[in-house]
Parts: structure tokens; C-alpha cells; sequence
């Protein structure tokens, strides 16, 4: 319980200061004649500075959780991530996978209080402890002047106490609640920098009144609890070539080669016809479009199967090959013992491939007319 | 239950994120799926080249590219004989009253696929544009499907030029023993009338079609 004594105390003015047990008030004199009295309001131990009460963060609607640690200190995490940004991220925290990495980033709330009328302040922020593996994880920022929300507003934040990253610009703002946005870029990262498992940083923000150019509040966040993991990941995706037959989006994809007959009459866009023995293969060119990060090696293979097979194998088989003209061969059916179409895959470096549909010209009691369905199953692996 | 809820942290901290087919987290490996469909049809082709009969000449087979899809063309002609032609020719065997034949042997190439059946198969032709004038006319060996020289002009008979009843230059058995991709010899030419007077043609074309039927 705190009572003013004197009537020359005419305001008990709260700030927004925390000590290691909980607020306290901070009493401004109006009379000249009498020194500045602290008023502790609870169990106070220790005093922090003035400047520190101004500046304080927390959760933005649909961010994730902030937690307040003793002091000004804050703790937040954006959880397990990967560079090609797969995945749900960390509730809260939202992810652009980007054509180099990955950035996962949030918005959150500061609110500067305790400015003199008329006076305002800037915020800025720096890496105070970088990660450990600053080639693997890149803090970014996200100034109050954008909406926080897409990647391109994000850039590296300075590791620099002497030259930080904006938050609040000059001229500044009043007391007031701003929003700014934290990112961490995951970029590509595979061969001898990379790497997987926990790391940690910590971001001080530093709030100045521009009118007196004194520091009224500093802020640090944890980025710790949990420690952000960094996962290694994988993708694999098909895709249309240049002149190819359309690849469709289904479960996972696929790819109709139309009307097919055994002299290759009348071919459907994107299909050019080869001749073969006892039949004639159809050939499209396709796309492999690999991704991986975060593995040791810088290279991966390709293989494919026929894990489904026509229903009349005799009249119909898949081929594969290197260009369009072939040669072609035919596609393994045992899924031990794969086609292989590379060994040495590169992230994010298409593979130009043809796929042939062979169709027999046979007659007779084997011969089939209808439509018929297979299914090819592809593997990337990375050491 | 405090060590199997230990475990059962630690086995979700390691264990793989898998989203689809076609993307996973803390693993080596991915294996996405192309469904290939496709609708085979029965087919059917036809063409004309050249004859190879040892002995004779061969008049070209231009591929036209059609309309019209081959083009043959027997040189200059008359009705005693006279011409040499491109070709092969049979002077008239009574000048003035019987015709005069020029011919070639051609090759016919029945390719099929897919097709169930194939023991009725034919090939038919006529002549479904004649010429202009009364005497000239396309003509075939007398026996429609004779593969074998002809020996003479009385060899030859007029193509039908009827649609509805054209001539079996295959019939079902030459079509088993040439099968899909063989070749078939045969024998086409004009035969030209000693007619005079009004409307004698001294000049023209016309078009002979091939009719397949793999059945």
C-alpha cells in the first residue's frame, strides 16, 4: 500500500518499470526544493532504470506466444523449421518457402509509453548473441512501416549493436502501440554448412526518445524456449516440360497421353513418336524438379518404377530416356531394382526427362482397345 | 507413466515429418507418384509404293500428300501402241479393234494394329473419278488379285467404277499370307479404245481409290 505524504507530491505517475519481483511506480517531484522520492509498491529489491519501464512487447493478434521472463526480458520461439519451409510452422509463426530458403517470421506488438508530450521515440533492434550457426539461421526484421505479413518485407537484421536494424524510424512515434515483424531465414544449405538440430539467439530492441536522443527502454528477447530446431528436408515434385505433355496435380501427379495407337498415327500435343520393334513408343519430355536441404551432400538420386502396371503389359509399357529421340528403355517394375535416371540431382536444378508409352501393334486374341492405367513411383535419395 | 510420457516426447522429437508424397522433414528420402493413363485405339494404314516386279518397269508412286495421295502417270499413250510410255505396254493384239494396255506393277503395304480379328480382311479399289472421255480406262489384271506378271493385253479388264461393287485386288486369304507390314504385288494400268470422232480424249486423269477393311 503506497500513500503520497506530502502535498507537494501532486502525481503518482505508473510506469511501465519491472524489477525482479514485479512493477513498481516511479514518482516524479514537482517541487524543485525537494529531492526525487522512489516509491516501492511491492516487495521492490532492486530498481532497474527509468529507461527501461518505456518499452515493452507482447503477443500480436494471431502471433505466437510472448513470454515475459524477469526484467524486460522476453522469450519467443519459431519451433522446428526447414529450409524449403515444409510443413505447419509453430502456431502463430507463418512461413514463405522462398527460391533460396526459407523464411519463417511473425509479427508482434511494442508499446512505448512514459514520453515527455510532444516527444518521440525510435526503436531499433540488433543480434545481440547470434546463432551458432549463423550460415544455417539469419534473424530478419520487419520495421512498424509494413504489414510484417509477406517475406519481401523482411531483411537480415544488423548483428550490430553500433549500427542496428530500424524498427520505428525518425520521426519517430508517441506514446503509442506498434506492430513490427521477426524472421529467421533457413537458406539452402547443403555440403559442409550444413546442419540440423537446436540452436539459439537473442535480440536486444532499444527504444530512444529523438527529442532528448536518450535511451528510455531496451527489451531483449530469447530466442530459446523452445530452442528453434532445424530439420533437414526433402521434396520432389513433376512438372510440364516446354512442349510436353501436361503434368497434373493429382495424388501425387499425373499425365494422360490421350488416344494411342500401335503406328503412332495422329500423336496428342506435346507427344512425338519413335519407332520400336513390334510397336511404337509415344515420348514426352517431364520435368523432375528436386529440392533438399541441409544434408552433407550436395547431390541426390533419381530413380523410378513401375509400382503399378498397365493391365495389359504386353500391349503397353512405360519407357524411359534421355532424350527425345531415345533410345528408349524400358522401366523396372521392381521397386529393389529402380531405373535409375541420375546420381548426381542438384537442389532446385530440373531434370529434363521422356517418358515413353510403348504400344505393341500386335492383332489378334491379345490385342486390346480401351483405356489402360499404370502408375511410376520416383525416389530421391540424399546421402 | 512418467518414463513412457519421456518416451513418448523423445520418439516424436525424432521421428520423420511426412506432409505427402512428395515432401518430408528429417528424413533422406521422398518417392511422389505419376498416374500414367492412356486409350489405345485400333489402326489402320494403307499405302502405295512402287512395284518391285523383276522383269518389267515400274512406274513411279509419287506420294502426294493427298488429295490426291498417290499419283501415277503412264507417259503418252494411244491406242495402237505406239508410245512406249513411262512403263510397260501391250500393243493392241487386233490394231485398230482391241486396246492397247499400259501398265505397271505397284505395291500395296496394309499395316494394322490392335485389331481382334483379322481372317475377313480385303482390299478393294475403284476407280471413283474416271476420265474424261470414252476411250480410256483404268484397268487391272483380269484376275483382280493376281499377283503374277500379266502375259498379254487380254490379261487386263476395266477397273469397276462402282463404289458399291469395287474390285477385291485382296481378298482374305492374300491378306492372311501378307499380314500387317507385308506387301501385296499387283498390276494397274490404262487401256486405250481405237475410237474416233466427237469426245475422244487425247488427254486427262483420274483417281482410283483403295478401300482397307480389317475385319
Amino acid at each position: 500500500m503506497v500513500r503520497a505524504r506530502h502535498h507537494e507530491w501532486t502525481q503518482l505517475q505508473p510506469c511501465s518499470l519491472r524489477t525482479k519481483h514485479g512493477p513498481a511506480l516511479v514518482a516524479w517531484r514537482v517541487d524543485s526544493r525537494i529531492a526525487l522520492i522512489v516509491l516501492i509498491l511491492t516487495g521492490l529489491l532492486a530498481a532497474q532504470p527509468a529507461a527501461a519501464q518505456r518499452l515493452r512487447l507482447r503477443q500480436a493478434p494471431g502471433g505466437p506466444t510472448v513470454a515475459q521472463a524477469p526484467a524486460n526480458d522476453y522469450s519467443m520461439s519459431f519451433g522446428t523449421m526447414n529450409a524449403l519451409g515444409l510443413g505447419t510452422p509453430l502456431a502463430g509463426v507463418s512461413v514463405a518457402a522462398l527460391s533460396n530458403g526459407a523464411l519463417y517470421f511473425f509479427t508482434y506488438q511494442l508499446t512505448i509509453s512514459g514520453l515527455a508530450a510532444g516527444h518521440k521515440a525510435g526503436v531499433t533492434i540488433y543480434v545481440s548473441t547470434n546463432f551458432s550457426h549463423p550460415a544455417a539461421l539469419v534473424m530478419e526484421n520487419c520495421p512498424d512501416t509494413t504489414a510484417c505479413t509477406a517475406a519481401s518485407e523482411y531483411s537480415v537484421m544488423s548483428t550490430s549493436a553500433g549500427a542496428p536494424s530500424v524498427i520505428v524510424a525518425p520521426p519517430g512515434v508517441g506514446n503509442s502501440t506498434v506492430t513490427a515483424g521477426i524472421g529467421v531465414f533457413l537458406p539452402d544449405n547443403d555440403g559442409a554448412s550444413a546442419y540440423t538440430g537446436t540452436d539459439t539467439s537473442t535480440v536486444t530492441l532499444t527504444a530512444t526518445d529523438l527529442n532528448t536522443n536518450t535511451v528510455i527502454g531496451t527489451a531483449v528477447i530469447f530466442f530459446n524456449s523452445p530452442a528453434e530446431t532445424v530439420q533437414d528436408a526433402v521434396q520432389l515434385t513433376l512438372s510440364t516440360a516446354t512442349g510436353g505433355v501436361t503434368v497434373s496435380p493429382a495424388a501425387d501427379f499425373a499425365m494422360n497421353f490421350g488416344n494411342v495407337n500401335g503406328l503412332g498415327i495422329g500423336p496428342a500435343a506435346g507427344l512425338t513418336t519413335v519407332a520400336s520393334a513390334g510397336g511404337v513408343i509415344y515420348g514426352t519430355p517431364y520435368l523432375l524438379n528436386p529440392a533438399f536441404t541441409d544434408f552433407t551432400s550436395t547431390t541426390g538420386s533419381l530413380s523410378v518404377y513401375a509400382s503399378k502396371v498397365f493391365a495389359h503389359p504386353a500391349v503397353l509399357h512405360l519407357d524411359d530416356s534421355a532424350s527425345s529421340a531415345g533410345p528408349y528403355a524400358t522401366i523396372s517394375i521392381t521397386a529393389g531394382a529402380p531405373t535409375q535416371i541420375t546420381t548426381v540431382a542438384h537442389d532446385r536444378t530440373s531434370v529434363t526427362r521422356y517418358l515413353g508409352l510403348f504400344v505393341s501393334n500386335v492383332n489378334g486374341a491379345t490385342a486390346f482397345t480401351g483405356t489402360d492405367n499404370a502408375t511410376l513411383t520416383f525416389t530421391m535419395t540424399v546421402p | 507413466m512418467r518414463r513412457s510420457l519421456i518416451f513418448f516426447a523423445g520418439f516424436l522429437a525424432l521421428s520423420t515429418g511426412a506432409f505427402a508424397a512428395t515432401q518430408g522433414t528429417n528424413t533422406n528420402t521422398v518417392s511422389p507418384t505419376l498416374a500414367i493413363s492412356a486409350t489405345i485405339q485400333k489402326a489402320v494404314q494403307l499405302t502405295l509404293s512402287a512395284g518391285t516386279t523383276a522383269g518389267i518397269s515400274h512406274c513411279a508412286v509419287v506420294a502426294g500428300g493427298g488429295p490426291p495421295d498417290y499419283t501415277m502417270n503412264f507417259g503418252t499413250v494411244d491406242a495402237l501402241g505406239i508410245n512406249n510410255g513411262n512403263c510397260n505396254k501391250f500393243a493392241p493384239t487386233t490394231p485398230g479393234t482391241t486396246n492397247a494396255i499400259y501398265w505397271s506393277d505397284y505395291t500395296l503395304n496394309p499395316v494394322y494394329t490392335s485389331q481382334a480379328t483379322t481372317s475377313a480382311s480385303t482390299i478393294t479399289a475403284y476407280v471413283s473419278a474416271n476420265f474424261a472421255g470414252p476411250n480410256i480406262n483404268i484397268v487391272r489384271t483380269t484376275v483382280a488379285d493376281q499377283s503374277t506378271v500379266p502375259a498379254n493385253a487380254a490379261a487386263f479388264s476395266n477397273m469397276s467404277t462402282s463404289a458399291a461393287s469395287p474390285d477385291t485386288i485382296a481378298n482374305a486369304a492374300d491378306m492372311t499370307a501378307a499380314g500387317s507390314g507385308g506387301t501385296l504385288n499387283r498390276f494397274i494400268g490404262v487401256g486405250i479404245a481405237p475410237t474416233n470422232g466427237a469426245g475422244t480424249l487425247t488427254g486427262g486423269t483420274a483417281t482410283v481409290t483403295f478401300t482397307m477393311t480389317i475385319q
